[in-house]
């Protein structure tokens, strides 16, 4: 409870060892985020129901490819959803699941 | 000590003053009571130095800090409430010297009795209800074992999959909160009085999920077993909302002086 | 399904029975409870690079300090 004097702050260390997982750990976090964000907005977009059967068709494929990819990026660093996440502290967690 | 205040930590109506014989107040200082109209307050001798407006101001973003206070001024709560009708106070109320505490015991005499009727043979219970963790770990939107992920149509089964996965998620939140309400509603309808507490960071809690519930209730002493046995029946009833009950507690949450 | 867990706290103040925890304790004695700052603090080999600060949210209780303070 008492986690130092100060309300929590959070600090991402990295030293000369661990610095290319922790830099991965960020870079990644913010490729999830975009992630994300497309998948909600294309689903809007399907929704609409503007888009041609092609179109949703290549979206489809193209996301479902983007999630393959980062399955196998978080995998090399032994990474889970849950590790991406940077707190921001009343906003929330960075990712929204 | 530089300048001394007052610190105030709850006021009590009927209290043998040998209930508080030898109660520590914050800073290694004995309580005492300033008696003024029948109300009794619990005060104790602080350092304005660091519980002045200026120190506050420091202090009250120090965690360790409102951790060495809250449980101070706690300790002095549980040993009066257990003796007489007590409103507690919130942490911090300060006043130059005891002719300043009879101030405020005049200013809020009315507002006090009005609370102290409303707590008198009455305790508080703590209710709080959690949605299940979240899904941040969810693996990817698995396409069943027959689809063919390669072939003609995979990329709008993808997005098939991942909007009813979104859709579900919504639902079970919407689930989550309904439960909430009915768990409340429930319990309010066997207590005295009620409220709802925002809900807590599961950085403080150690809970993982989402909390839908921290609802505190005001239930009288002779009730409190039936009240717990209600709250074990709605978990049972709803296993999801990961029902935790804590109680018999002091009446924080039912004395304040606020219009609220 | 049982309940997770039941507290009793006694009136007794030496506390034999167990606490209540400090988040529940400072949501009640708090104006407005317990709100975190988030702040991330990046840093290499100990060196501190980039700071993302946010605001601790303890607002009300000041305001509160405001009237509750001195009686003249």
């Amino acid at each position: 409870m008492t986690e130092g004097h100060r309300l929590l702050p959070q600090r991402l260390e990295t030293d000369a060892e661990s610095v290319e997982r922790d830099l991965f750990k960020l870079v990644l976090t913010v490729i999830e985020l975009v992630r994300q964000l497309m998948e909600k907005q294309a689903l809007r977009r399907v929704d609409e129901g503007d888009l041609t059967d092609e179109q949703v068709e290549g979206l489809g494929l193209g996301l479902m490819h983007l999630e393959e990819a980062m399955e196998e990026l978080k995998g090399r660093y032994g990474l889970t959803t849950a590790d991406l996440n940077i707190d921001l502290g009343p906003l929330g967690p960075l990712l929204s699941e | 000590m530089a300048e001394p205040g007052r610190y105030l930590y709850a006021i009590a109506r009927g209290l043998d003053a040998a209930a508080v014989e030898g109660v520590p107040g914050l800073d290694g200082a004995p309580v005492e009571t300033v008696e003024h109209r029948g109300l009794t307050a619990l005060v104790s001798t602080v350092d304005l130095a660091e519980y002045g407006e200026e120190g506050l101001r420091r202090n009250l973003e120090d965690l360790a800090w409102l951790e060495k206070v809250a449980r101070g001024h706690d300790t002095v709560i549980h040993a009066v409430a257990g003796a007489a009708a007590t409103a507690p106070l919130r942490l911090a109320t300060i006043c130059l010297d005891d002719d300043g505490v009879r101030a405020r015991l005049d200013e809020w005499h009315d507002a006090l009795e009005t609370a102290l009727d409303r707590v008198q043979g009455r305790a508080e219970w703590a209710v709080k209800a959690y949605a299940r963790a979240g899904s941040a770990d969810q693996p990817p939107a698995e396409a069943a074992d027959d689809q063919d992920t390669s072939g003609k149509g995979a990329g709008l089964a993808y997005l098939q999959r991942k909007k009813s996965q979104a859709h579900q998620q919504v639902q079970s939140q919407e689930r989550a909160l309904e439960v909430a309400e009915r768990v409340h509603d429930s319990l309010a309808a066997r207590c005295v009085a009620s409220r709802r507490l925002a809900p807590q960071d599961p950085r403080l809690t150690g809970h993982e999920g989402v909390m839908t519930l921290n609802g505190a209730y005001l239930v009288e002493d002779a009730e409190g077993d039936v009240f717990a046995a209600a709250v074990q029946e709605l978990a049972e009833a709803y296993p999801d909302a990961h029902l935790t009950v804590a109680g018999p507690w002091p009446p924080y949450s039912f004395a304040t002086l606020d219009p609220s | 399904m049982s309940i997770d867990a039941v507290e009793r706290v006694s009136w007794d103040v030496e506390g034999s029975g167990p606490q209540i925890a400090l988040v529940d304790l400072l949501d009640r004695l708090l104006g407005s409870g317990v709100v975190l700052a988030g702040d991330v603090v990046i840093s290499l080999a100990g060196v501190d690079l980039v700071q993302v600060k946010l605001h601790a949210l303890i607002t009300s209780v000041r305001a509160e300090m405001a009237t509750e303070g001195r009686v003249l």
